[in-house]
């Protein structure tokens, strides 16, 4: 509304304004301010912490700008790049391969469900949503992939289970049912197009914010995961980001905890200043490269959510 | 409403879904994750015929070794760097001496508990660590094992011999082996880690009983004010003995106030196991209580002791004077290396409990040991690989240490790692590939500081040998089975943290009344019922090992 008023040259921004609106202004300004500090804060700790000397740190604490400035963790991280550099590199590769399969067969299988011709749609859906009520619990998935498939160790293992979920096929079949009329797929039957037309000519066009929402997703899940690693890697270069950090605090841990009962050295675990230093390492790329697309997820979502 | 029913349902299930899924992160054991997911007993493979075979007459017997065998080792912990290459030099080795391989594999540190669980139910390992923190106990009691009393006659009577049956018969289930453990005593006792330093300068008394200890600690308050005294937390008291760690000094007094020592508030002498009594409701108690609560006035700890998380790192950046709790000889000597590296002319010392309460013993034979997964591919192999890799000298070393003259190198009969000396980050540490159940105790080559530690271990086993039970760790072997009583144990767990723990960190204003409260909080608990099953277990254990 106040954007209309702006292009009369007589009125001057100040005036427009009631204390009303000015008030919630202010207060809507500190709020968000309040909260951004909030979201900022840790980040900039970890930060300065990473610069920081580690017995600092322990006597001292955490504090928003380093005291007693060093470089010496990074300089521990840099001496042998080649884990983190192993683990970034994985990660990409897993989140490529495993958003572009997922997404593909995502959207193959909720348009099949969502087509009225399709006669047993409703039992297949049915079966999709089952598996999401019931599940076979860890271990029989464990013995599953270890066992069955026998995939243990395979990098297979770890991208392959996330494929698909039932939660993003359910939502893409939504998104199809909502985006695609029936009237445009069955003209395009009248003028002789066959299945693949339709799909890849008339309905994959339309269902771009669709793709970005579940692609968004199924990329977030591959990039935040640490569990498949976990389980299925038997060798260190074939270790998720996410898990190569994780398993760094926790091996710390571990290891401080194990060393009441049996005899172990724990002189060399990590310091305080190089888990921070780390985790600036393995964020801080992320970081960067999400604040620049960040409003292409942004406007997937919202858009998807109009349509949807 | 068809709709809404199916979407209340299907958020119903995604809740219930994600409480299970938080709750199974938190460090529950394997055997409980194993039967969460309703597995009460491991398959078992067909081993009938390999059962047949054993019958044999018991004698050493030459094993078919003409065709060769790919064995999967899981232990603990992260893999060193140069895995592959040191398995490498080890399966050449093994390949001569045995015509078989072993894969190293394993748990890294994360959900190691739960993976654990996993490698025995899909039986994927063949050989496997054991300890009794993994629950060694209840995984061989419900069948994770193959049995290994006539292969150890037949295929490894070095082994056997090696190892020798005392420490056999501690890794007995149900009158059974299902593990070798290896060779090593290796002494864990607990104690205090004190500045030595400080304790000259203003004259105090040698920490070594609760009164000396007082005097030490209210010495430095004198003297320095600002000084930090004890951290302790909740950290080191989650089991059923103590609620906070200060409590753990009580071990001056009591022999049983140790880490393996008995639950829910019980008591048995090392002298006389049998004979249980009780300390909660005693006046023992009430007066340890009170003593805590003094040191509890004078400043020993912070107000916010309970919720404050552990800094493990507090006694090494001079927080604090004295540790109590969670101590042992190997962390002393870590002390003394961190003192040198900060050099402030710091000093530690280090007293065990045992010192002063007589009662002294090497860990458990359970706390590292090695068995033989239940549906190996050939269980006699893995035993004679195992054999050759704890007591072939050649091969233990290149299992410990990795490449001589890549990795270390032997200078005066002390393990120097080349790498480290030359300012580099080792690719294969000491002990590289955890296997810390195959330190073998006659060819061990012992580290720098290994020399101290020998040192402390010398004088334990000197005043180990004057115990009834000479230089056994009676406590260990014991597993509890709390089927029957599960919801009254964790009911006593949680009176434990919320009324025990104030009491034993003396932030309570009247004693006897707050040991009323705990005392009657207890009773409701069903601490009675817990106490009477577990006492009745711990007697039948105590028969079983022939412990009277």
């Amino acid at each position: 509304m106040s954007k209309d008023l702006d292009f009369e040259p007589s009125a001057p921004k100040t005036i427009k304004k009631s204390t009303g609106t000015r008030i919630f202004e202010a207060i809507s300004y500190l709020l968000l301010a309040a909260g951004s500090i909030i979201c900022v804060l840790p980040f900039i700790i970890i930060v300065s912490g990473s610069f920081t000397d580690n017995s600092t740190i322990l006597t001292q604490g955490y504090s928003l700008l380093p005291k007693n400035f060093t470089l010496s963790a990074y300089e521990t991280i840099f001496k042998s790049p080649k884990d983190i550099l192993q683990a970034y590199k994985m990660t990409i590769y897993y989140t490529v391969v495993g958003t572009g399969l997922g997404l593909m067969m995502i959207t193959l299988t909720g348009y099949v469900i969502s087509r009225k011709e399709f006669k047993y749609r409703n039992t297949v859906s049915f079966l999709i949503y089952f598996t999401s009520i019931f599940g076979g619990g860890m271990i029989p998935w464990y013995l599953m992939y270890a066992n069955v498939l026998n995939l243990k160790g395979s990098t297979l293992a770890i991208w392959f289970p996330a494929l698909m979920s039932p939660f993003l096929v359910i939502l893409m079949r939504t998104f199809i049912v909502g985006a695609v009329p029936d009237a445009i797929t069955e003209s395009a039957k009248i003028d002789g197009a066959g299945h693949f037309t339709i799909f890849f000519k008339i309905v994959l066009p339309v269902l771009k914010p669709g793709l970005a929402t579940v692609g968004l997703f199924l990329a977030l899940g591959y990039w935040n995961d640490w569990y498949r690693s976990s389980m299925f890697s038997t060798n260190s270069s074939t270790w998720q980001l996410q898990f190569y950090l994780y398993d760094l605090l926790n091996a710390t841990t571990a290891m401080k905890q194990m060393a009441s009962n049996v005899s172990m050295k724990t002189a060399d675990l990590p310091t305080e200043s190089v888990k921070l230093a780390m985790a600036v390492v393995a964020t801080g790329p992320v970081l960067l490269v999400y604040s620049f697309v960040q409003r292409f997820f942004v406007s997937g979502i919202t858009v998807g959510a109009v349509k949807g | 409403m068809k709709k809404k029913v199916i979407s209340l349902l299907l958020s119903l299930t995604m809740l219930t879904g994600i409480i299970t899924g938080c709750g199974s992160n938190s460090s529950q054991s394997a055997a409980d994750l194993l039967e969460e997911q309703g597995v009460t007993e491991i398959p078992q493979t067909d081993d009938a015929s390999g059962e047949a075979e054993e019958e044999a007459p018991v004698e050493a017997k030459e094993l078919d070794l003409s065709n060769q065998v790919d064995l999967v080792f899981y232990v603990m912990g992260d893999a060193p760097q140069d895995e592959e290459e040191v398995e490498a030099a080890l399966n050449e080795k093994l390949l001569e001496k045995c015509n078989a391989t072993v894969d190293m594999q394993f748990s890294t540190w994360t959900d190691f508990q739960q993976k654990y669980a996993n490698e025995i139910t899909a039986q994927s390992a063949d050989l496997i660590y054991i300890a009794n923190w993994l629950n060694y106990g209840q995984l061989a009691s419900s069948g994770a094992f193959e049995e290994l009393d006539e292969m150890l006659d037949t295929v490894a009577p070095e082994l056997k011999r090696a190892v020798g049956e005392t420490k056999l018969n501690m890794c007995k289930i149900d009158g059974k082996t299902y593990a070798v453990p290896n060779t090593w005593p290796e002494y864990v006792c607990n104690g205090v880690k004190y500045r030595e330093d400080l304790r000259a300068k203003y004259n105090l008394p040698v920490p070594d009983s609760l009164e000396n200890l007082e005097a030490y600690l209210l010495g430095i308050k004198e003297n320095e004010p600002d000084q930090g005294l004890l951290t302790v937390t909740t950290e080191e008291s989650q089991g059923f003995q103590t609620g906070f760690d200060a409590a753990w000094a009580l071990n001056f007094k009591y022999p049983w106030v140790a880490n393996n020592g008995l639950d829910y508030g019980l008591a048995a002498n090392y002298d006389t196991p049998t004979e249980v009594y009780d300390y909660w409701y005693s006046d023992d108690f009430v007066d340890d209580m009170k003593m805590l609560k003094r040191w509890a006035d004078e400043g020993f700890w912070s107000k916010s002791a309970l919720s404050d998380t552990n800094n493990s790192d507090a006694y090494k950046n001079g927080l604090c004077v004295a540790e109590v709790a969670g101590q042992n000889p190997n962390k002393q000597i870590t002390a003394i290396q961190d003192f040198e590296n900060a050099g402030q002319g710091w000093e530690s010392a280090y007293v065990a409990y045992g010192e002063t309460n007589g009662v002294i013993y090497p860990g458990h034979a359970t706390q590292n040991g090695t068995a033989i997964v239940r549906g190996c591919k050939d269980p006699e192999r893995a035993l004679l690989v195992l054999q050759t890799m704890l007591c072939d000298d050649e091969v233990n070393a290149i299992v410990q240490y990795g490449i001589k003259g890549k990795h270390y190198d032997v200078d005066n009969g002390i393990y120097k790692n080349l790498q480290e000396a030359a300012g580099e980050t080792p690719t294969f540490p000491y002990e590289g590939f955890n296997t810390w159940n195959l330190r073998n105790g006659g060819s061990r080559i012992p580290q720098a500081t290994d020399v101290k530690l020998q040192e402390m271990f010398d004088k334990y086993a000197e005043l180990g040998l004057k115990t009834k039970f000479a230089n056994v760790n009676i406590y260990d072997g014991f597993s509890e089975n709390y089927d029957s009583y599960s919801a009254e144990r964790s009911a006593v767990g949680n009176v434990m943290r919320q009324y025990l723990a104030p009491l034993e960190a003396g932030l309570v204003d009247d004693v006897d009344a707050a040991v009323e409260e705990f005392r009657s909080k207890m009773k409701d608990a069903g601490i009675d019922k817990v106490r009477d099953e577990y006492t009745k277990q711990w007697i039948s254990y105590c028969e079983e090992y022939d412990y009277k």
